[in-house]
């Protein structure tokens, strides 16, 4: 940008006379020089903030230039949306600091830059008198920068799928059997439409950014709702501080700018002219700003919405997508329970007899022993496709609750259950990190057919079983992918049988290769924490 | 408005160079300005407004001054400040309805017409609005400094109870679990708290009233949002507050969106309210530092010393020595008859657990009848202190006296909807984790019950050592 095209926008004065307290143009207020202080502070700040500012990860750019934008899933813009500083990443010789120590690193990586400029236009003596214009374009891309991030982040929240409402069978776990962030996740889930208010908050601050005079309220909203963000992940260990902080730093980077006049206005109660520099722009840049602005809008608060909106109806993310087999549906006491044929009383101690069990809406099936198992100690979060790999229900739940996955054969009345703990597969999953690294190749296990090809026949391809409005080609591919990479897995065959829906009885192979036979009985039971009026999912 | 016009005049050419703030009046030009003339729908609104808010806000009931003469200078201190700090002005019993600001408005209507007719010739009310501004600055400085204290010092919400812990996630009442879940991290209560605060303090000087309000909004906002969402019991309440700040923000808002927004030039509010008289000074410092030490210093001194006692939520009276936990009912006997392990029978308990102080809990699949208060209660008596068992089904909760030389427990149920139910037990205590109880239960029926300490580990322990990276088997 050539630098004599840009004049001060010529706005500022059309005030009447006796507000703008003089008839001098107040072109002249603030476009004073900068001292060499404030210039060596600049050229830091400057060179910290772009590095932060800009995607720097080769996945992010493989994302946006593969990503097919006629059949797009909501992570495909989300993880558009979706970066933070990494480009030091997970290095021994450089401390964590519980993620900071990158800032820490990109901060003197700036303040070594910013000190080389300094040198360098000293010793060409041809110093600039002040940044305005870089400034201007610096805080353009932190706004864009953060709007466009924490739209992505609000509509899981409009769209109430990042905090779910619980599954039945969490809803009958202990309150002690929970990890802290579990406790946390829930309890914004329990109430889904203030989800959607928390959701309404961040998305408004993201398009408060996109213009100039809302910037600061924008910034304001943006700097005190994900404050509290930053102290709620590191108090539940919630993993997400580290990204929410990030927002935190650009929206206090923008507040910056307004401090002065603040200042002067409210606390010292003066005459208060404000100073803003804006390049002016011709020709192509206009029409090339115009584009860039309505591309923002048609990208991440259109189509977000809508992908996101599908995803909330009829995919949520971390809620199993398939429909459970409809008349299993349901709590259930266990009335009876045998082992190799041998009947178990019901005691709470006993490690291998099921307390109760639970079928949920979707293709899950839970029960409660008194055994300790491995736990899933993560956030149950990420962009997993298949049912099979959406933990949230597992994920920091105690209590000898087990919970599988399972793919019904309806004609032959079989249920092929999967654990869904897997031993190898978590650290993949975390709601605070991208998805990167989990498209390295692993290992492929060849298929040992443990479902018969004709059972197969009937369950039928897991990606065409939701509505063909919230399909998408990352779900197709992802579901063939996460297949293949999956791990060892604990398994049950059992058959079901029912009359009424009343009683069903489960017989079959348990994951201990036993055999198992199972009278459940249905118990209609009342919860005193109110139905959510706000359902994700069809089933 | 004109003579603005003259100052610029006063200016001098290199002056305008220079930063704005040096465009400023030091020399008082402005404020010699006479003070601009309202017109008459805004000198309409602000009668209207200055009723409204005048009654909300300062305290003209009697009751009030009752309880403010009977206020307890011991350590009960902070509940009596933090009971007067919620005033309103209630025409409808105590329940805190939207009903009660129909009547404000209608008797500030009222006013409003009166004070028109007898007040024709008036050109503003600067002064006016000042003192109601000061009114309110201090009404909701207290408002939130109450709730910031025992939030600072993490109280409101505690750490759940060994029986909450063992009660299902469902069976409690949305207002129960979000208390819970911010009960299990005291450090993120104290943040809040001393963000509530900070927004208090912030309100008692002038210059600073206006942040202190961007700090109060945001989180009030989120006050009121909750107790709607959560189902809980002080949505008007913090509506109240939330329009106080809001008529407090409207002062600057004007400036600030032309400031910053708008960005445009823009004169800050000079108006000044002169005390005259030494005594007007020496009143107004008085009444100032008296706030500052009633309602911040005695008052936080009070609440941290509250808080070193143990929370307020909780009954004080200890409970049997070292039994404090969950233990499994190994056996029960109902009329001589064993009564194996069962889920369904609403008779046969399925485990109960022990508080340090004295309360036990039972679970079994007899059902509650919901307990629910859902406003902020500081009890004075143990009786008083339902936090255990309010909003939360799954468990029936007894408060007990023992009677160690005969042995004797005496139960009675603490839920309200159970008056009256109250039982012996007969306990023996053959080792460290067995209990064994006996006697006749709230339906006269003989009971035999063998308890045994359960060595349960808890998640929400557990994990917070392991990480959320750490495995863990439990």
């Amino acid at each position: 940008m050539a630098f004599v095209m840009n004049t001060l926008k010529q706005t500022t004065i059309t005030e009447p006379v006796e507000e703008a307290a003089g008839q001098h143009p107040p072109a002249a207020i603030g476009a004073k020089p900068w001292t060499s202080f404030q210039k060596v502070i600049f050229r830091i700040a400057f060179l910290f903030f772009i590095i932060i500012s800009l995607p720097t990860s080769w996945n992010w750019y493989q994302n946006v230039f593969t990503m097919d934008w006629l059949h797009p899933h909501y992570r495909d813009l989300y993880d558009i949306a979706r970066f933070q500083p990494n480009i030091l990443g997970n290095v021994r010789w450089w401390p964590n600091w519980l993620g900071y120590g990158e800032w820490l690193f990109l901060l003197l990586v700036s303040v070594v830059g910013g000190f080389i400029w300094t040198a360098v236009a000293n010793r060409r003596k041809r110093d600039r008198r002040e940044y305005n214009e870089l400034y201007y374009w610096l805080r353009v891309i932190v706004r864009y920068r953060a709007g466009i991030g924490i739209i992505g982040f609000g509509f899981t929240k409009l769209m109430p799928t990042q905090l779910p409402y619980p599954s039945l069978g969490l809803l009958n776990t202990n309150f002690g059997d929970f990890t802290a962030q579990k406790i946390y996740w829930l309890s914004i889930g329990i109430v889904p439409w203030y989800e959607v208010f928390t959701g309404i908050v961040e998305v408004l601050a993201g398009v408060l950014l996109f213009f100039r005079a809302t910037t600061f309220w924008g910034a304001v909203l943006l700097f005190g709702a994900l404050a509290d963000i930053v102290y709620v992940n590191l108090a539940y260990d919630g993993g997400v501080h580290g990204y929410s902080s990030y927002f935190v730093l650009l929206a206090g980077f923008l507040l910056v700018y307004y401090i002065r006049d603040l200042y002067n206005l409210l606390i010292k109660e003066r005459f208060t002219v404000p100073f803003h520099y804006y390049p002016t722009l011709t020709g192509w840049q206009r029409i090339a700003r115009v584009g860039l602005k309505v591309a923002t809008f048609v990208i991440f608060l259109g189509l977000l919405y809508w992908t996101q909106y599908v995803n909330f109806r009829y995919d949520p993310y971390k809620q199993p997508a398939q429909k459970g087999v409809a008349q299993l549906r349901g709590n259930y006491r266990v009335t009876e329970f045998r082992v190799n044929n041998q009947l178990i009383p019901y005691s709470p101690l006993d490690s291998l007899r099921w307390q109760e069990a639970t079928f949920e809406n979707w293709s899950t099936l839970t029960f409660k022993a008194a055994r300790a198992v491995p736990l899933d100690l993560s956030n149950g979060g990420g962009s997993p496709m298949r049912d099979l790999n959406r933990t949230f229900e597992l994920t920091g739940v105690a209590g000898g609750q087990r919970v599988f996955y399972y793919d019904a054969d309806t004609v032959t009345h079989t249920l092929y259950l999967q654990d869904k703990y897997r031993p190898a597969g978590r650290g993949n999953r975390e709601e605070g990190g991208s998805d990167e690294g989990s498209k390295k190749p692993r290992k492929e296990k060849a298929p040992d057919n443990w479902i018969p090809a004709t059972a197969l026949a009937h369950i039928g391809p897991e990606d065409s079983k939701i509505h063909s409005l919230a399909r998408s080609t990352r779900r197709t591919k992802g579901v063939v992918s996460e297949a293949k990479r999956d791990g060892k897995r604990n398994r049950m065959i059992l058959q079901y049988r029912t009359t009424d829906g009343g009683r069903v009885i489960l017989s079959g192979i348990n994951e201990n290769r036993d055999s198992i036979y199972v009278v459940l009985d249905r118990v209609n039971r009342k919860y005193v924490l109110s139905e959510s009026t706000l359902k994700a999912g069809s089933y | 408005m004109n003579k603005l016009t003259k100052n610029s005049t006063v200016l001098q050419p290199d002056t305008r160079f220079s930063e704005p703030a040096r465009l400023d009046d030091s020399k008082g030009l402005f404020a010699q300005r006479e003070p601009a003339a309202w017109t008459e729908p805004e000198k309409g609104l602000f009668r209207f407004s200055f009723l409204c808010f005048f009654i909300q806000a300062v305290p003209l009931d009697p009751r009030f001054y009752g309880d403010l003469l009977t206020i307890h200078w011991d350590k009960y201190y902070y509940r009596d400040l933090f009971n007067l700090s919620r005033y309103a002005p209630r025409f409808f019993g105590p329940v805190d309805t939207f009903a009660n600001w129909g009547v404000v408005a209608l008797i500030a209507l009222i006013g409003k017409v009166i004070w028109t007719l007898r007040d024709r010739d008036r050109r503003n009310y600067n002064e006016l609005y000042y003192v109601l501004r000061v009114i309110l600055r201090y009404r909701l400085a207290i408002g939130v400094l109450a709730y910031g204290f025992i939030k600072l010092f993490p109280m409101q919400a505690p750490l759940p109870s060994i029986s909450n812990l063992n009660t299902a996630y469902g069976d409690f009442s949305a207002w129960k679990l979000f208390s819970m879940s911010l009960g299990i991290v005291p450090s993120y209560e104290s943040f809040l708290g001393l963000v509530e605060i900070t927004g208090g303090l912030l309100l008692l000087n002038r210059k600073t009233a206006t942040i202190g309000t961007l700090i109060i909004l945001p989180f009030t906002g989120n006050v009121f949002m909750s107790n709607l969402a959560y189902e809980g019991g002080e949505y008007v309440y913090s509506f109240y507050l939330i329009t106080m700040a809001l008529f407090l923000f409207a002062f600057d808002a004007v400036p600030l969106i032309r400031l910053l927004s708008l960005e445009l030039p823009t004169k800050p509010h000079r108006f000044k309210f002169v005390l005259t008289e030494p005594w007007q000074r020496t009143a107004r410092l008085v009444l100032k530092s008296a706030f500052i030490f009633f309602g911040v210093i005695l008052y936080g001194y009070k609440t941290y010393a509250a808080y070193q006692l143990g929370p307020y939520q909780f009954p004080q009276a200890p409970g049997l020595p070292g039994a404090s936990g969950l233990y499994n009912v190994t056996e029960f006997r109902l009329n001589n008859l064993v009564v194996p392990y069962s889920r369904e029978d609403s008779a046969r308990w399925q485990d109960v657990v022990f508080e340090k102080w004295a309360t036990l809990s039972i679970k079994s699949n007899r059902p509650v009848k919901l307990h629910q208060p859902n406003t902020e209660q500081i009890g004075l008596t143990d009786a008083d202190r339902d936090y255990e068992l309010a909003g939360s089904a799954g468990r029936h909760y007894y408060t007990y006296q023992i009677d160690a030389v005969r042995h004797l427990l005496t139960l009675e149920n603490r839920n309200p909807n159970y008056a009256g139910e109250t039982w012996q037990l007969h306990y023996e205590r053959p080792s460290a984790s067995r209990i064994i109880l006996s006697g006749r239960d709230q339906n006269r029926d003989s009971v035999y019950v063998v308890l045994d300490k359960l060595n349960k580990k808890y998640l929400l322990n557990e994990a917070a050592k392991a990480g959320r990276r750490g495995t863990l088997n439990l």
